[in-house]
């Protein structure tokens, strides 16, 4: 084939399928475990082993178990080989709540599902003021649910700060809610509808104070509700459970990040004073085990702070949680930080971005994404080491597990609630890890 | 897009834009830039080529605050640099700078990298910023790989979207650092083209480039550095066809 020019013309052969593969399960069985003597009796070994420990620990959960019995003995008259679930069953509200009132036990529930759908927007793309979400349910959910659950009237049990912000934030859920409705019937979101009417009144900052606007007017009716509503006041100390340690391990959670990038660029800082001062942190805390952390700030914290001012166990747990895994993330974000590419903070500053900017737009997300797997890491860590602050008396799941064979009805049941609390940590940890995979893959830096 | 002589398009030179005066740098011991004495003109297209490690990127740094120096004066418009490397807003939205290796920002989309700047420093609404972004990237010629990541496309779209970047800022002053050397021949054509055509628009361009090509169609002058000195500097028909010394000469005759 020749064209024109005289020249040979270039045509690519035809693409074709890649041969197939097609390996039958028991072939490639074969060829991956039976492929050599060594390999063949490895298998076997393993198999026999396993089979041995997974039927041993079958009859003892499932085949030999009891379920329905009222005290442990009864569990031991019928099956003295198998597992006392009965035990675990009948404690499983406390597990569960702690020893918070049966009958208010509602406003837990209520309170765990408003703190998902408060994130559900997240899911949509197109929603006004996304950004925010995050920071609001960080910044504002905290007072509502503490308002939720330790109950009391506003001016009395509850301050008027307090009261104030848990205004604001039901006013702020009904904002995103109804910013949701309105972004997926593809209309103008709130704030825009009234933008006309803001620009008109003020010629500055109209988009702001317009999103202020509306947001305080959608929080007017949520405060006529909440001053009329009386829910019944709930001590701190009747707390514990499941939920308290979610409330622990959240908290410390969504925490370790800002404390962590904080004490991360501190440490990078080349101002001596913020310098020496993350370094002091970092090394302080994760020199010490969590435990004489949470004893210090049981006994040290209320001799520092003064004296009018009086702070419940809870909070003294939650400073030292987390300021403990801040410390730790602290490290997690360095290496992040360090793996940037000097190029990046050079491009940032040839476009002008000061030093917030480049931080906060261009090397904290690469940083943050690239250590998912390790922030993920320490998360799943905070999760399991909450648990500790049963020593110090907070009746999370752990010592209300331990209460459970000080019951006179099933004195000396050990192994059952432990079982049971392994099953629920490994359900929570594999579904963090999960996730990490999944967001891991979605948020990779370079999208190549 | 033909390549052709700019002096017919652009206006005359005029005032200067940079001005550098017994420039001196050292990296510890090492003298890396010697008494570099160097004006550079309004609208004036200047390339800087010599052997590697001669101090050209050093050199060019040194004019948008990358780089700190110990001796001299660089003043940009009049506005003289402080020494050391403090962030100076009127040196970065006066002085744009394109890299070798692009670094682009891998996180955000092409579109996103070159509105980042004017949302956040320029305080632009979003449909604003968009547009003209969107323009840009048209002129360089990519406005259909606005929504792809940066390692989603070619070196040479890269390389068109960091102009961009750039100019979005709205700079008087571009610096390129052999911005075509880390590409493959097919696309070095498609930056220089971009190059050009932003000369054409009087835009003053210090360059460090090994394209002599290049050089001769659109630089006003040429400088040839060695050992972190200025050997040589003119306009390209006499630092490139006709150099007096000795070292260009060797250097020139390598590379062409
Ligand atoms: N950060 C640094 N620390 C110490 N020495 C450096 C540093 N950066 C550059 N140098 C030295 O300074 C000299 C000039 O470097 P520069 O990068 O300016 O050269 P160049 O002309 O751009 O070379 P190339 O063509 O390879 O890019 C070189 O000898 C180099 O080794
Ligand atoms: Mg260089």
């Amino acid at each position: 084939m020749s064209n024109k020019t005289g020249l040979k013309q270039f045509v690519a052969k035809p693409a074709r399928l890649p041969t197939q593969n097609d390996q039958t399960i028991i072939r490639r069985i074969h060829s991956r475990c039976f492929n050599t003597i060594g390999n063949s009796i490895l298998t076997i070994s393993v198999v026999v082993l396993g089979w041995y420990v997974i039927s041993a620990a079958l009859d003892w959960a499932v085949f030999n178990a009891v379920w329905h019995a009222s005290t442990r003995r009864e569990c031991m008259n019928i099956s003295p080989e198998g597992a006392c679930w009965a035990g675990v069953i009948s404690w499983f509200n406390g597990l569960i709540y702690g020893r918070y009132p049966t009958d208010q036990q509602w406003r837990i529930n209520l309170g765990f599902i408003l703190a998902v759908m408060w994130l559900f927007p997240l899911s949509c793309q197109k929603i006004a003021y996304r950004n925010f979400i995050l920071l609001s349910w960080i910044g504002l959910y905290p007072f509502f649910g503490a308002y939720l659950f330790l109950g009391g009237t506003f001016g009395v049990d509850i301050g008027v700060f307090h009261g104030v912000l848990t205004c604001l934030a039901s006013g702020f859920f009904i904002l995103l809610y109804a910013n949701w409705l309105l972004a997926i019937l593809n209309k103008p979101h709130l704030c825009e509808i009234f933008q006309p009417l803001a620009s008109r009144l003020f010629n500055r900052w109209s988009q702001p104070l317009c999103l202020l606007f509306v947001w305080l007017v959608l929080s007017l009716p949520a405060a006529a509700v909440l001053s009329q509503v009386q829910l019944q006041p709930v001590a701190i100390e009747r707390w514990g459970g499941l939920f308290l340690t979610l409330i622990i391990a959240t908290f410390a959670i969504t925490m370790s990040i800002p404390i962590g990038v904080i004490l991360a660029l501190g440490r990078q800082s080349t101002l001596p004073v913020v310098h020496w001062l993350s370094l002091l942190v970092i090394e302080l805390v994760r020199a010490v085990p969590l435990i004489t952390v949470l004893f210090m700030a049981v006994t040290l914290l209320p001799i520092f702070l003064p004296s009018d001012m009086e702070l419940n166990k809870l909070s003294q747990v939650l400073f030292a949680v987390c300021i403990f895994a801040g410390a730790y993330m602290a490290e997690n974000i360095r290496g992040g930080l360090q793996a940037i590419p000097r190029g990046q903070y050079e491009a940032a500053q040839a476009l002008g971005l000061g030093y917030w900017f480049t931080m906060l737009l261009i090397v904290l997300p690469q940083a943050l994404r690239l250590m998912i797997p390790n922030i993920m890491t320490s998360f799943i860590s905070i999760l399991k080491d909450t648990t500790l602050v049963s020593i110090i008396g907070l009746f999370d799941i752990m010592l209300m597990a331990r209460n459970i064979s000080n019951d006179k009805d099933w004195i000396g049941l050990h192994t059952e609630p432990i079982a049971m609390i392994s099953i629920l940590f490994f359900v929570l940890c594999y579904s963090m890890s999960q996730y990490s995979l999944n967001l891991e893959k979605r948020l990779k830096v370079d999208r190549s | 897009m033909t390549l052709q002589n700019r002096s017919a398009t652009t206006p005359e030179p005029h005032g200067r834009a940079i001005e550098i005066s017994g420039l001196n740098k050292w990296y510890g011991a090492h003298h890396v830039l010697r008494d570099i004495s160097l004006d550079i003109a309004e609208s004036e297209i200047m390339v800087v080529c010599g052997p590697s490690g001669s101090g050209k990127s050093t050199l060019i740094r040194c004019l948008n605050h990358l780089e700190e120096y110990q001796e001299g004066e660089v003043s940009v418009f009049g506005h003289t640099l402080q020494r050391n490397t403090q962030s100076d807003r009127y040196i970065h939205q006066t002085i744009g700078m394109v890299f070798q290796s692009f670094n682009l920002f891998p996180h955000l989309s092409v579109l996103q990298n070159c509105t980042l700047g004017l949302t956040w420093l320029r305080k632009k609404s979003d449909s604003e910023a968009r547009d003209i972004a969107m323009s840009l990237l048209e002129r360089v010629g990519i406005a259909n790989l606005a929504d792809r990541f940066p390692g989603q496309i070619s070196g040479g779209q890269q390389q068109r979207v960091a102009i961009s970047r750039s100019l979005a800022m709205e700079p008087k002053i571009m610096l390129f650092d052999e911005p075509t050397s880390a590409l493959d021949p097919e696309m070095v054509k498609e930056v220089l083209d971009v190059m050009v055509n932003l000369a054409k628009t009087g835009m003053t361009m210090v360059c460090v480039t090994h394209e002599m090509q290049f050089a001769r169609q659109v630089a006003d002058r040429v400088v040839f550095m060695e050992d972190g000195e200025i050997v040589e500097v003119g306009p390209p028909e006499q630092v490139l066809l006709n150099p007096q010394w000795d070292r260009t000469k060797e250097f020139l005759d390598h590379i062409l």
